[in-house]
């Protein structure tokens, strides 16, 4: 049926409106057709969906088996199905609660204050703007290094001996210096801050793109009414950035729950895992090769947790695009 | 009316009511004072505004200089009282022993490899998923996306574990397990290339095309790769540099994968290079100073030409825009 | 160079029945434009016939050969868009080359096919440059050349002209119309534009809603169009319509409408009597303004006053009250008449129309 014979329609003027096709084959070969595209797209997907789902899709199902398992990352250590014993134990084990706390602090404390600078920062920039790409590109300077590299530097500022912080402590206020890495609660102030330095620079930026989608003319219009500025601020600008403020929220929430570089590096969850953070304990316990299970279970609580937060930046930024529509 | 001539609201505020005095001279005289006082305000504002954001350069950009005198001295002169800023006998000796011996080349030379890999690879698959999510249309495609979007935000240590039993597992296969295991380039590269942040961009990128030039393409007898490689690709180039500098700069940046998938110094990268190279116990800052400055400062300068593409770049991995 | 048929062809966007049940044929070298109001579905048997879109029902064929189920990249029509889709990285070189590249034409020939192509268009001087340093006119003509260049079986032309200039649409119509004429392509041409329908198709197939209203070369339209859709979307200003009805008294059917009554001849309204006499109830009554004339109160005719008078220049069209309708009439603009005046219509009942109460033309 493929080879249809062309009418002669001079000759026979109304047998060119018969259809050719039965209805069944008309179907069948419609389906066909459009098969097609699912030839081509699987050609265009099949390399990303291969590496995608070998290395991370397999790896995180396969996480949930792991979880009920204890060992089997090394030969010499087999690995035993243990059920539910180290869910149950994720919730007594004292190392990985203070994990969670060191973390949770952590979060929290960061998160207030690189948000806190970054809009300040990013209210300055906005309102003054002379010069203001030189010091959007120095503040987008620590970005640059990994955050090892950004932890060593801080190794130096921070150091008992000749690290500028204690020098300025010294000349300054006198006494010896302070043990930055070396006390409790010290350490994990100091992982802070040198986590803040690092993300400042990219919320600035982050705000600053947020500040000057404020329309100009509501500024102007404010203004005219004769509200101040702290009014103009808090009635214009952080409605204006509410939504982009929760979205940016979760998303540091995110990022900053998986602390580990700079800890792993500066201070190895010490002292007394006063910075053991959740990731540094996974890994600690993975690659020293003590009590995996654990460490397994924890990594999918980890992998829920973040899901979740996932879940709610998604829901969030489609409500932002919602109202911008 | 007389409100309405005034053109500056900011004066107004200032100035005193119009019925304290009738004297049109004294009047003006005055409001030029409150304007005076009030600019005199918004300088020193300004001043203000200018010493803090300094302040904040200085603490950003800082740290890096701090590492320069400990670079070219030797690392007991840094513990002498009081300081001695500038070395009185600097010395190149932290790199000669830097090049001479440690790996830091080596683990450079598989920085890059490992790098460069991820990117192109990372561009590679992630345009032509991005182009397949955005232009054909095939079942079950909202779908997949959507699962695969939900692995977004997955943080490498939530499936360390398995990750690296994986790469072990296909290590013990014949014939593929010498390219794919751990300590190999590819055991290294293909885990850090499953962030489907790239298929999601270029989706976005390439559904703003015009549905025209598609169209025209395929009327003009073009399928379509021919499509994706002529007509496509060139028109997205932005958006490859974009992605691309992203992913370089994350990959090279990370640590904690590399730091479990290369532990033979063969297949080090510089990031857990450097790491290694302050001790447990005991630290030669002076090597680890002049390691981690020689890191920075070919990124810094590449950054400097580049700075507009690198800002865009961090930014495209948070607004998605 | 290709006859084309569409046999009972169905597109559904969901619940959108955006082409429904249209069957026609277009002889190898004709003209034909798709003409209606937007969304009326004669875009979407443009992209049928290319393969943008796959049909829900129906079939396709070109030259005999049914292609529904062929790729776009293999059926061989050109399309030129409204918004011309030229590919913005190339020069108007590679955009005309485009097709001929991927068709694995080698160098020379691909050259040659593109010079060709451009003086034709006489673009020769453009080729150098890139979309955007073109005028609107000069990427009209880039796309012509891109779809002419490799010799199409079917053009297809979806509004080509909407985004040019009044001055520049005039001369190009012409030229498209040379064009075809030279190089005799089956082209199929859509459009809202009334005017380029009535000068460039050859036939015309008026749509509404997904179907087919009418089709014939555009005097037939024009002089008869088969339902009030056609006969109000066509002409300007359209044709007049009077609701009323067709009622028989003694063997005599005439139409009524607010008292006044107009026998009906079926010989000279060249309606069929049998027609006719099933048509009584409802109707309308439709004369073209062109066909009306104003004649002095005390003569034969629908009387009215006149309410607005519209000079143009060329006519001058009188707009008169009769009972409540607004009837449109064009005169000579040297008419002295003035608003307010009674008048008379009169018409020649052979060009008048009386549609039914389903809006169907009784003419046969």
């Amino acid at each position: 049926m493929t080879a249809v014979d062309a009418p002669a329609p001079e000759a026979v003027p109304d047998d060119w409106r018969a259809p050719t096709l039965s209805d069944a084959e008309y179907r069948w070969r419609a389906r066909r057709y459009r098969f097609r595209t699912v030839r081509r797209a699987a050609g265009f997907l099949s390399p990303y969906l291969i590496v995608w789902g070998v290395f991370l899709a397999i790896p995180a199902v396969w996480g949930i088996f792991l979880s009920f398992n204890q060992g089997g990352l090394i030969k010499g250590d087999p690995r035993v199905f243990v059920g539910f014993d180290n869910w149950t134990r994720t919730v007594s084990d004292s190392e990985l609660r203070t994990a969670v706390k060191n973390t949770s602090i952590y979060v929290l404390i960061a998160i207030a204050v690189v948000f806190t600078l970054a809009i300040f920062l990013a209210s300055l920039l906005n309102h003054y703007k002379k010069g203001s790409n030189f010091y959007k590109v120095a503040l987008y300077f620590p970005l640059l290094a990994p955050p090892i590299l950004g932890a060593l530097m801080w190794f130096f500022m921070v150091n008992f001996d000749f690290g500028i912080l204690n020098l300025i402590k010294r000349t300054v206020i006198g006494g010896d210096g302070i043990r930055f890495l070396g006390d409790n609660p010290h350490a994990l102030l100091t992982i802070v801050a040198v986590e803040v330095w690092r993300g400042l620079g990219f919320w600035v930026l982050f705000y600053l793109a947020g500040l000057q989608s404020v329309p100009e003319e509501l500024q102007a219009a404010a203004k005219v009414d004769g509200a101040g500025k702290w009014r103009r601020f808090r009635r214009i600008t952080v409605p204006t950035l509410r939504p982009l403020l929760l979205f940016a929220l979760v998303i540091a929430v995110i990022f900053n729950f998986q602390l580990f570089d700079s800890v792993q590096v500066l201070t190895d969850g010490g002292p007394r895992l006063g910075t053991a953070t959740v990731v540094w304990f996974i890994h600690k316990r993975l690659f020293k090769f003590q009590d995996t299970g654990l460490a397994y279970a924890s990594s999918i609580g980890l992998l829920v947790v973040v899901l979740v937060l996932t879940a709610l930046s998604f829901w969030l930024l489609g409500k932002r695009r919602q109202r911008e529509a | 009316m007389a409100r309405d001539v005034t053109t500056d609201p900011a004066t107004l505020e200032e100035a005193p009511p119009p019925e304290a005095t009738d004297d049109a001279t004294a009047m003006a005289a005055r409001l030029a004072e409150a304007g005076r006082a009030k600019r005199l305000n918004e300088r020193t504002r300004m001043i203000l505004a200018y010493v803090v954001l300094t302040l904040f350069v200085v603490i950003a950009i800082g740290p890096a200089f701090y590492l320069i005198s400990p670079a070219f001295r030797d690392s007991v002169s840094l513990f002498t009282y009081p300081p001695e800023w500038i070395p009185s006998e600097p010395t190149l000796d932290n790199y000669r022993f830097l090049f001479s011996s440690t790996s830091y080349v080596r683990w450079a030379i598989n920085t890059l490899i490992f790098a460069g890999s991820t990117t192109l690879l990372t561009l590679a698959t992630n345009t032509m998923a991005g182009y397949a999510f955005a232009r054909l249309r095939f079942p079950g495609r909202n779908l997949l996306f959507f699962v695969i979007l939900a692995t977004l935000m997955v943080p490498v240590a939530a499936v360390l574990a398995p990750t690296y039993l994986t790469v072990n597992t296909i290590g013990d296969w014949p014939i593929i397990g010498n390219w794919i295991d751990i300590d190999t380039y590819l055991g290294l590269i293909l885990p850090s290339a499953v962030s489907p942040l790239g298929v999601f961009m270029m989706r976005q990128f390439i559904e703003t095309l015009p549905d025209g030039l598609y169209e025209a393409a395929r009327l003009d007898g073009a399928g379509e790769w021919r499509i994706f490689t002529k007509i496509v690709l060139p028109l997205i180039k932005p958006a490859l540099v974009v992605l691309g500098i992203f992913v370089f700069m994350l990959t090279w940046a990370s640590y904690l994968w590399p730091l479990v998938a290369a532990t033979d110094n063969e297949f080090r990268v510089l990031t857990v290079g450097i790491a290694s190279l302050k001790g447990q116990f005991v630290t030669d800052w002076g090597i680890l100073a002049a390691a981690s400055l020689l890191t920075i400062v070919p990124v810094t300068i590449v950054f400097l030409f580049f700075q507009k593409w690198f800002v865009q770049a961090s930014m495209a991995g948070a607004l998605k825009q | 160079m290709a006859e084309v048929i569409l046999r009972q062809l169905t597109k559904h966007f969901g619940s959108v029945e955006a082409v429904e049940d249209v069957t026609l044929r277009i002889p190898d070298g004709e003209f034909l434009v798709l003409l209606g109001p937007s969304g009326c579905g004669k875009s979407t048997i443009l992209r049928l016939i290319a393969g943008l879109e796959d049909a829900t029902r129906g079939e396709i064929l070109i030259d005999g050969e049914l292609i529904n189920f062929k790729d776009p990249t293999k059926r061989n029509v050109a399309m030129v868009f409204q918004n011309y889709a030229l590919y913005p990285h190339m020069t108007v070189y590679k955009n005309v080359a485009f097709p001929l590249e991927t068709a694995r034409m080698a160098r020379e020939e691909v050259a040659e096919a593109v010079q060709r192509a451009a003086e034709m268009l006489e673009i020769e001087a453009l080729l150098k440059r890139l979309p955007e340093q073109l005028s609107g006119g000069q990427r009209q003509r880039v796309a012509l050349a891109r779809a002419i260049v490799r010799q199409p079986l079917v053009f297809l032309m979806d509004e080509p002209l909407s985004n040019l200039d009044a001055q520049l649409r005039l001369q190009t119509r012409l030229e498209l119309m040379g064009l075809h004429e030279r190089l005799g392509i089956t082209t199929i041409y859509v459009t809202h534009d009334q005017v380029e329908a009535m000068t460039m198709g050859q036939r015309i197939a008026v749509m509404k809603d997904g179907r087919i209203q009418q089709m014939g070369d555009p005097t037939e339209v024009y002089d008869v169009p088969a339902n009030t859709f056609v006969a109000t979307f066509l002409g300007a200003p359209p044709m007049n319509l009077i609701s009323g009805s067709l009622e028989r008294d003694n063997g005599q059917v005439s139409f009524r409408f607010e008292g006044y009554e107009l026998a009906v001849d079926p010989a000279t309204s060249v309606i069929a009597p049998d027609t006719l006499e099933e048509a009584v109830g409802e109707a309308q009554l439709g004369v073209r303004p062109e066909h009306l004339t104003l004649a002095s109160p005390d003569a034969e005719g629908l009387p009215g006053v006149v309410r607005f008078l519209e000079p143009v220049g060329s006519d001058l069209f009188v707009s008169v009250n009769v009972a409540g309708h607004a009837v449109q009439v064009r005169m000579p603009p040297d008419t002295q008449v003035s608003t307010g005046s009674n008048v008379r219509l009169a018409f020649d009942p052979a060009r008048s129309h009386i549609f039914g109460a389903d809006s169907q033309n009784l003419r046969s």
